[in-house]
């Protein structure tokens, strides 16, 4: 008896977590994957094969290819402008007084709002009648915006958002990982006189170039499924000029019942994912070579 | 209390074979002594005991009970363990309740136990205390607690004092050695120290590569050893060993014996050659002085040889005579076993008593 | 050289100050905002002190639909999430981390897929599946998808691989069964990382908006993140003001649990992103 449960023990240990994994994430995903080979409208009794048709047609689909350029659009300028200002914020204000400390507070503090109060707030900051930025702009003497009523404007104004919400988190992260690097290669390379900027290229850099890296990735596949703030604050307009592929998916599924469309479309951002998981876990396995 | 019996153990670890027979039997209320070098086997010899290692082959008893399928919870052993393994998150008195409470042992009861241990090893004001707050004696001091309060048939203590400094471990040598005498429980004690082993055990297991050396209390292993490997490896600095065909006296091999081997303290430094039969010129390489006792390498045509004495320091650079009495040489035959002085036969691996 | 110095200084509070604002400025404004009334919300320029404090805007957004409903949802599903993951997570990851079982690399890789499958993802399938079961605008869809964490069992893995093995065998010797000793030696032990991991999914599941979004239909599950989204079609066209003091409710309290307890709401998100 306690030598067969000894035996099934470990199993019994992870099966209420592996149940919840499989019902919830993997059977779904192969499910999806099924349907984006089939016809459905989610009301009739019968789902009809049809091979490749849906990847077909969304290769043709202007909507969905809109759909994606946004997603592509919006990760790369959200992704880089977010890391590269949280790099230099971090090194500004990595520094252990009180004052830093709160300054680090308050750049951190919109990663713990729900989004959708970000996404109402900032939405009402860019009202282009009575909106806080539009006054500010006039007070520096610029040019007004449109923000998110027009198609110029609006997936710019999304990704300032998503940039504002983000920095802070990105930011207590890069300072994590500089203060991770140990102080004597400072000291030795005061010692030989090495300017800031030198210090910065041949040791903070490359220290914290992992953290980076890990960053990047986390911060891509989270990008790629953007949807609280298109949902609340433009619902993919105007002119389609918001429309992301998780929106797609959303609004394929949820509003018109194509569901094949939305799955095939799941498929993609799949196979998206799948490739930045597997470099993030290249990564990961090369980090701990350097442990 | 109980002895402590291996028939024909062997353990395996995949491929490789720690322990290839082992075949002992561990006294009842002795202090056993497993010394050898790091990566002999001494541990999991010890697991083994424990139970926290299952042995490949082969059967362990301690007392009369074969404990080949006895989970370590019901081995009725004691651990103490190198790093101390103190629970950081119960206090003191939690650590030694522990085991206790999984016993189901009445809370009165336990209580008393717990006085009653924390008064021996005089942590009685420490109950309360978590573990990291203690120094690395008293951590030492709650793993003897915890070990002693279940009242175990058999002790076993993995290099317990490896991590305290010089001072302190002497002074626990002689408090363990002391809490043996008073418990009176069999206690198996693993160390890589032979001055250690010498010290504390009064029966010591030589291992090497998993095989027994040589088991016997330390007088007779330091006078008797059984092989090059024990005469070695007790005493420092170790025996010398000279290759007869190295030396020019023919006496030696009418013994068909392959080495002879004095030990450093029964060399003799003198200005003229005397009748030893081993007696051959030296000069000195260097010296030790550490007080009490002066230890010299010295250099001879057969090799370099190490001498100690308690003498008047010897003058440098000068040409010497290094022999040594007939009665202090130990001749060791080809296979490795050592044949000592006034025992014209091989010394048996296990020695039960002074011969 | 010395006025220069001073001068770097005075720039360099300057600059921090700026980025302190472009941070604050918007919550200050949505606070603004909130007691405001609604001509005092459509002027330009906009008004930074309004005539009267109207507190009277948190009643009517409050009562502009069933908030308190939407809370106690909210808190049901947040607490049950937590409590079944404490259930899940911690027995999984000690598993993972002091057994080797047959298949226990396929388990963990399986949990590793998991943990890169975001929610935007399966929403669909799962969708499909709740409506089958019947289960479509209950709690339990809220809660089911959530009652393990993969990150978590990673991370709290992690923790309990630190744990010297010497410690269990203690344990084992002392005649603790395996649970005993998980819940006696190895959870005390983790119990920073666990309190980190469950700070950390209670603010994602309280926040959560897009899951109940998808998954509910009626207020009778309705957490507040979507209860409070609603306030952005109140008929009658966007009334700012009670739109900002409905998210001040929802805001609010989670700054200021985040300015007593920073420290630790900081270390327990870099430290789950770091490592
Ligand atoms: N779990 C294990 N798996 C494989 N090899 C092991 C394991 N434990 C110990 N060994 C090997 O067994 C040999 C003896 O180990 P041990 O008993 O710990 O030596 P020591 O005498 O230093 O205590 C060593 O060579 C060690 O590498
Ligand atoms: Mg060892």
């Amino acid at each position: 008896m306690s030598r067969w449960l000894e035996r099934f023990r470990p199993y019994l240990m992870v099966a209420p977590a592996i149940i919840v994994f499989v019902l919830f994430f993997i059977y779904p995903i192969g499910y999806m994957i099924y349907l984006s080979f089939h016809e459905w409208d989610f009301i009739s009794p019968d789902k009809q094969f049809v091979g490749l048709d849906n990847f077909a047609g969304l290769s043709e689909h202007p909507e969905f290819l809109k759909s994606l350029e946004n997603t592509f659009v919006f990760t790369f300028f959200s992704v880089g402008i977010t890391t590269v200002l949280a790099l230099l914020l971090a090194l500004w204000i990595n520094r252990p007084t009180r004052f830093y400390g709160f300054v680090q507070g308050a750049v951190f503090s919109p990663h713990i709002i729900s989004l959708v109060s970000i996404a109402m707030l900032w939405m009402w900051l860019m009202d282009p009648q009575y909106g806080l930025l539009n006054w500010g702009l006039e007070m520096f003497g610029l040019p007004q915006s449109e923000w998110l009523a027009s198609p110029e404007t609006a997936l710019y104004s999304i990704i300032l958002v998503a940039i504002w919400k983000s920095i802070g988190f990105n930011t207590l992260i890069i300072i994590a990982g500089l203060q991770s690097i140990p102080p004597h290669l400072y000291e030795a390379a005061a010692l030989d006189q090495s300017s800031r900027f030198t210090s910065f290229a041949k040791i903070t850099f490359p220290m914290i170039s992992p953290t980076l890296f890990f960053l990047i990735i986390m911060n891509l596949i989270g990008s790629f499924q953007v949807f609280e703030t298109i949902d609340i604050m433009t619902q993919g307009g105007p002119l389609q000029s918001t429309n992301t592929l998780v929106y797609y998916i959303y609004e394929y599924g949820f509003r018109f019942f194509q569901l094949g469309y939305a799955s095939s479309a799941g498929v993609i951002l799949l196979i998206v994912l799948s490739i930045l998981t597997v470099l993030y876990f290249f990564l990961m396995s090369r980090r701990v070579h350097y442990q | 209390m109980a002895e402590i019996r291996f028939e024909n153990v062997k353990k395996t670890y995949g491929e490789d074979t720690i322990i290839p027979d082992m075949n002992m039997t561990i006294k009842d209320g002795s202090f056993t002594v497993i010394v050898g070098p790091s990566g002999c086997g001494k541990s999991t010899t010890l697991r083994m005991i424990a139970g926290l290692e299952t042995q490949t082959e082969g059967n362990i008893y301690i007392g009369d009970r074969l404990v080949n399928d006895v989970s370590p919870g019901k081995r009725n052993v004691s651990m103490v363990f190198q790093n101390y393994a103190l629970y950081p998150t119960m206090s003191v008195k939690g650590n030694i309740e522990f085991g206790l409470k999984n016993r189901k042992v009445p809370k009165a009861e336990r209580q008393k136990l717990i006085e009653e241990v924390a008064e021996i090893v005089g942590l009685t004001p420490y109950l309360n205390k978590k573990p990291q707050k203690l120094s690395g004696g008293q951590r030492q001091r709650v793993a003897l607690a915890r070990a002693m309060v279940k009242k175990p048939d058999v002790f076993i203590l993995d290099e317990p004092l490896s991590n305290l400094d010089a001072k302190l471990r002497q002074q626990m040598r002689s408090e363990l050695v002391q809490l043996h005498a008073k418990l009176g429980t069999t206690f198996v004690y693993v160390t890589h120290d032979q001055v250690e082993a010498m010290s504390m055990g009064d029966e010591i297991v030589l291992l090497d590569q998993g095989e027994i050396m040589q088991m016997a209390p330390p007088l007779d292993l330091y006078n008797y050893p059984a092989n090059r490997f024990t005469a070695q490896f007790i005493g420092t600095p170790p025996m010398n060993l000279v290759s007869v065909d190295q030396l020019p006296s023919a006496g030696f091999s009418e013994k068909a014996v392959e080495q002879i081997g004095f030990r450093p303290e029964k060399a003799k430094l003198r200005h003229f050659p005397g009748n030893d039969q081993f007696s051959m010129p030296c000069t000195i390489l260097n010296r030790e002085t550490l007080g009490s006792e002066i230890i010299y390498q010295l250099d001879t045509f057969a090799g370099k040889l190490y001498a100690k004495t308690f003498n008047e320091p010897v003058v440098d650079d000068e040409q010497l005579v290094v022999s040594v009495n007939n009665e202090d040489i130990y001749y060791f035959k080809e296979n490795g076993r050592c044949i000592a002085p006034y025992l014209n036969r091989e010394t048996p691996i296990k020695v039960r008593s002074t011969v | 050289m010395k006025t220069s110095r001073f001068a770097l200084k005075g720039l360099n509070v300057l600059g921090l100050l700026i980025v302190i604002a472009i941070f604050a400025t918007p919550f200050v404004w949505m606070a603004v905002t909130s007691v405001k009334s609604l001509s005092e919300t459509i002027t330009f320029p906009p008004v930074w002190i309004p005539e009267t404090i109207r507190f009277e805007n948190f009643a009517l957004a409050w009562d502009s639909g069933p908030f308190l409903r939407y809370f106690v949802n909210s808190l049901i599903v947040t607490l049950s999430i937590l409590v079944l993951q404490l259930f899940t997570i911690v027995p999984a990851a000690y598993a993972f981390a002091r057994y080797r079982f047959f298949a226990d690399r396929v388990l963990f890789a399986l949990t590793m897929i998991t943990l890169m499958i975001p929610t935007q993802l399966i929403f669909l399938p799962v969708y499909l599946q709740f409506s089958s079961w019947g289960l479509l605008d209950t709690h339990l869809a809220l809660i089911l998808p959530f009652a393990a964490n993969a990150f978590a069992i990673f991370m709290l893995r992690q923790t309990f691989k630190q744990v010297p093995e010497e410690l269990l065998e203690a344990a084992r010797l002392d005649q603790a069964s395996e649970w005993k000793i998980m819940y006696m030696v190895m959870v005390p032990m983790a119990k920073p990382t666990i309190i980190t991991l469950l700070l950390f999914s209670f603010i994602t599941h309280w926040n959560d908006y897009f899951w109940p979004l998808v998954m509910t239909t009626t207020d009778a599950s309705r957490t507040l993140p979507v209860g409070i989204s609603a306030l952005t079609n109140v008929e009658g066209g966007v009334a700012w003001h009670i739109m900002m003091a409905g998210n001040m409710i929802l805001v609010v309290p989670i700054l200021i649990i985040f300015f007593i307890a920073q420290r630790h709401i900081i270390r327990a998100f870099v430290y789950t992103g770091v490592k």
